[in-house]
């Protein structure tokens, strides 16, 4: 068995036989067998010293459990790390930060404990993941929708705690702004509940966010202040009909007036959903091995001449799908102004794309572009990751950097340039590696993949591009919007308007909330003072 | 090394090789123990050699089911729902992706994957590493000899996983196959017993 950092295998054992009392015993995982599932499948640090992993592992079944153990924790300075599935591939897995923590396994804590079809909300646990929700739904004959990353098999607290997104209408998608009350353990044991929860027999708890006082829910997302063991979330009644269609445009520099116009409508909730900005000349002068090299430059000879291959095969320079939820006359109306407004753009053409009218057959799914479209998670992702052109090398997992841009067109034609030419400068293939992903309102993600393999020198390869990349992402004013939990720091250091402060800030909570600095130590670069490291 | 390439290799690590050589050797002493009762048998359709193993598990009397890639109706529709009455193992050859999410999804029920091997395609042929007890990988030698039947060969080597705990280790054998039945560079496949966690 291995022991926390500064804890003595004395304090460690006394503690482990408490959080047995706490939990039972066969709630308390110490065997290096046991512990090892407590990694990071997808890990960049693989067969390295510096490879996160935990001491132990303790999985309560209710709150007053979680703040048993957080007690014990607290009592002997045991540094915990809670997860919920512990399956955000990409972004650390269940492996702690802080190697040598304790991860607190809350994926027995699985009920759901409301659904609410006349108000549509949900009240659920921690280990409750898209799945269980959407099954509940389904099983109970509720006209309600789930939103769900894609795959689904994550915990729905824990996804919208780290900022996930998912592909249904607004505001459904982003995770956390689709929340409503919250109720969390400090690491001193404490039980709070937010928003309206505070409130002895309260009535709308999921239905009212900002209680009485000051909003606190933000702080405990993308955090390390407190245990989140229930949370609220506003679900989408059953939409009559779905509806698609695709603008695409010729050149290169219509993703401006593209854009412009996409977020119009989209702000004005003329188009209710996430916009699907995609390349098509970009991906087939990828596999044209002269026109890769003008994919990375923004130059007007490399403009010309992708033009004129677009023109020349009569390949759309940029696409874009438009969803659309609600009756079916409200979205074909919507649909018909979005042509109408997308149709000033000289060559604009539009494609339908099919309606749905709900529910689906289960025909109808097994058949629809996307699941995630509809709200139906699925696994199916992982069923792509075969050898191709474009994978030479199938892969052991993968990374994403990505920074938060503006939703304009010149913004995505700046961040291209500018990523595509740190990676083309450290000798990474650029030619289909940055694009932008509409995942909130108002902003692209640029979503750059890269990936991680069981060969320590590609792995330290990939980690010091990945570096890069942050910083010069920083230098340009776009920030990361979730990470890894190998570059949390680095994330977070970019953030440092005067002098830091943001950081200061958070280190000020953190040392008031959790002084000992028990819970999840370094996650989102936020250090208990013991272990804190000196900043530039 | 053109015809039917026959050699073994153990592979844990190099320093290794003469025990885990020894050890597979000695697998053939064990007493055979009652197999695993597997619920179903996972094959992917887009992949010649996992048909040919789900033949041959049929005719071992094993139920089989086929996915085509994609997992999740497999999981959603069935496995769930028997995981929810109890532990019960299952065996597949697929690829990563598949094995990866059933791996995963059966950690929640306290299961493992105790026994894997990777297929993986070259120009002479297939290459296989495998890890699991020690009986079975004494099994798996037949593939040194089987050629284009691999698969097959490794149905018999899954439905003959042992129950209980086991000793686990690590061996290599390769297939040679035909040119025509080469499937240079493409996606390594995979086959794997999911059972019950057995605590020491």
């Amino acid at each position: 068995m291995s022991v926390p950092p500064g804890i003595s295998e004395r304090v460690f054992s006394q503690a482990i036989g408490q959080f047995e009392r706490a939990v039972g015993r066969e709630w308390v995982f110490t065997s290096d067998e046991d512990v090892a599932l407590y990694s990071d499948a997808y890990t960049p640090l693989w067969n390295e010293a510096e490879a996160k992993t935990a001491s132990a592992a303790v999985a309560p079944a209710s709150a007053e459990e979680v703040q048993a153990v957080m007690r014990v924790a607290n009592e002997h300075g045991i540094p915990m790390y809670p997860i919920s599935t512990g399956r955000n591939l990409g972004y650390g897995g269940s492996a702690p930060v802080l190697s040598g923590s304790v991860v607190l396994d809350l994926k027995r804590m699985n009920r759901i404990l409301e659904v609410d079809e006349r108000n549509a909300y949900a009240l659920v646990e921690p280990g409750v993941s898209y799945f269980d929700l959407y099954r509940h739904i389904q099983d109970n004959g509720l006209k309600l929708w789930i939103d769900c990353p894609d795959p689904g098999w994550g915990s729905v607290i824990g996804n919208a705690l780290d900022h996930g997104a998912g592909f249904t209408a607004n505001p459904y998608r982003d995770h956390f702004d689709a929340h409503c009350g919250m109720e969390i353990v400090l690491a001193n044991g404490d039980l709070v509940r937010l928003g309206m929860g505070a409130l002895p027999n309260a009535k709308t708890w999921q239905q009212y966010k900002y209680g009485y006082g000051p909003y606190l829910d933000g702080i405990f997302s993308q955090s390390n202040f407190g245990v989140v063991t229930k949370m609220g979330f506003w679900l989408m009644p059953e939409p009559e009909a779905y509806l698609e269609g695709t603008v695409n445009v010729p050149g290169h520099d219509d993703v401006i007036p593209l854009i412009d116009i996409m977020s119009y409508l989209m702000n004005s909730a003329i188009q209710n959903a996430g916009t699907m900005l995609s390349s098509p000349v970009r991906f087939a002068a990828a596999q044209d091995p002269q026109l890769r090299t003008m994919l990375t430059r923004a130059d007007d000879e490399a403009k010309q001449a992708l033009n004129r291959f677009a023109a020349e095969r009569g390949i759309p320079f940029w696409s874009n799908i438009l969803k659309f939820y609600g009756p079916e006359e409200v979205i074909k109306a919507q649909w018909a102004y979005a042509q109408r407004r997308l149709g000033k753009i000289p060559g604009a053409q539009f494609v339908d794309g099919p309606t749905y009218r709900f529910p689906l057959t289960p025909e109808q799914i097994a058949t629809v572009r996307d699941e995630g479209d509809f709200g139906i998670p699925t696994l199916s992702i992982f069923s792509i990751g075969a050898r191709s052109a474009f994978n030479p090398t199938p892969t052991t997992g993968h990374l994403w950097f990505s920074p938060v841009i503006p939703m304009s067109g010149e913004a995505v034609i700046e961040s291209q340039r500018v990523l595509a030419g740190v990676l083309q400068e450290l000798g990474r293939d650029t030619s289909i590696a940055v694009f932008p992903q509409s995942y909130h309102q108002r902003t692209f993600v640029i979503l750059v993949g890269f990936p991680v393999l069981h060969d320590v020198d590609a792995n330290r390869q990939v980690r010091d591009v990945f570096r890069r990349l942050i910083d010069v992402a920083g230098e340009h004013g776009w920030g990361e919007y979730r990470t890894h939990t190998a570059f949390m720091d680095d994330c977070a250091r970019v953030y440092s308007y005067n002098d830091h402060a943001l950081l200061r800030l958070q280190e000020t909570l953190k040392d008031a909330i959790d002084p000992k600095g028990i819970l999840s130590a370094g996650r989102y670069g936020i250090w208990p003072r013991q272990l804190r490291r000196n900043r530039a | 090394m053109t015809n039917r390439r026959q050699f073994l290799q153990i592979s844990m690590t190099a320093t290794a090789w003469p025990f885990a050589s020894s050890a597979v050797r000695a697998a053939a002493q064990i007493p055979a123990t009652e197999p695993l009762a597997l619920y179903k048998v996972i094959y992917d359709r887009r992949f010649g050699a996992s048909v040919a193993f789900a033949e041959r598990a049929a005719a071992l009397g094993l139920g089989v089911h086929a996915i085509e890639g994609d997992m999740t109706r497999f999981w959603y529709d069935e496995l769930y729902h028997e995981w929810k009455k109890g532990p019960v193992a299952i065996a597949g050859l697929t690829a990563h992706g598949a094995m990866f999410c059933f791996e995963q999804l059966a950690r929640d029920q306290s299961m493992r994957v105790v026994f894997r091997a990777e297929h993986k395609f070259g120009a002479a042929g297939v290459e296989h590493a495998l890890t699991g007890p020690l009986t079975m990988l004494r099994d798996g030698l037949a593939l040194n000899d089987r050629g284009a039947e691999w698969a097959a060969c490794m149905a018999d080597v899954v439905a003959h996983c042992p129950q209980g705990r086991a000793e686990i280790s690590h061996a290599a054998a390769a297939s040679a196959t035909v040119a025509r039945d080469a499937q240079v560079d493409a996606e390594s496949l995979y086959s794997w017993v999911i059972a019950p966690a057995v605590k020491a």
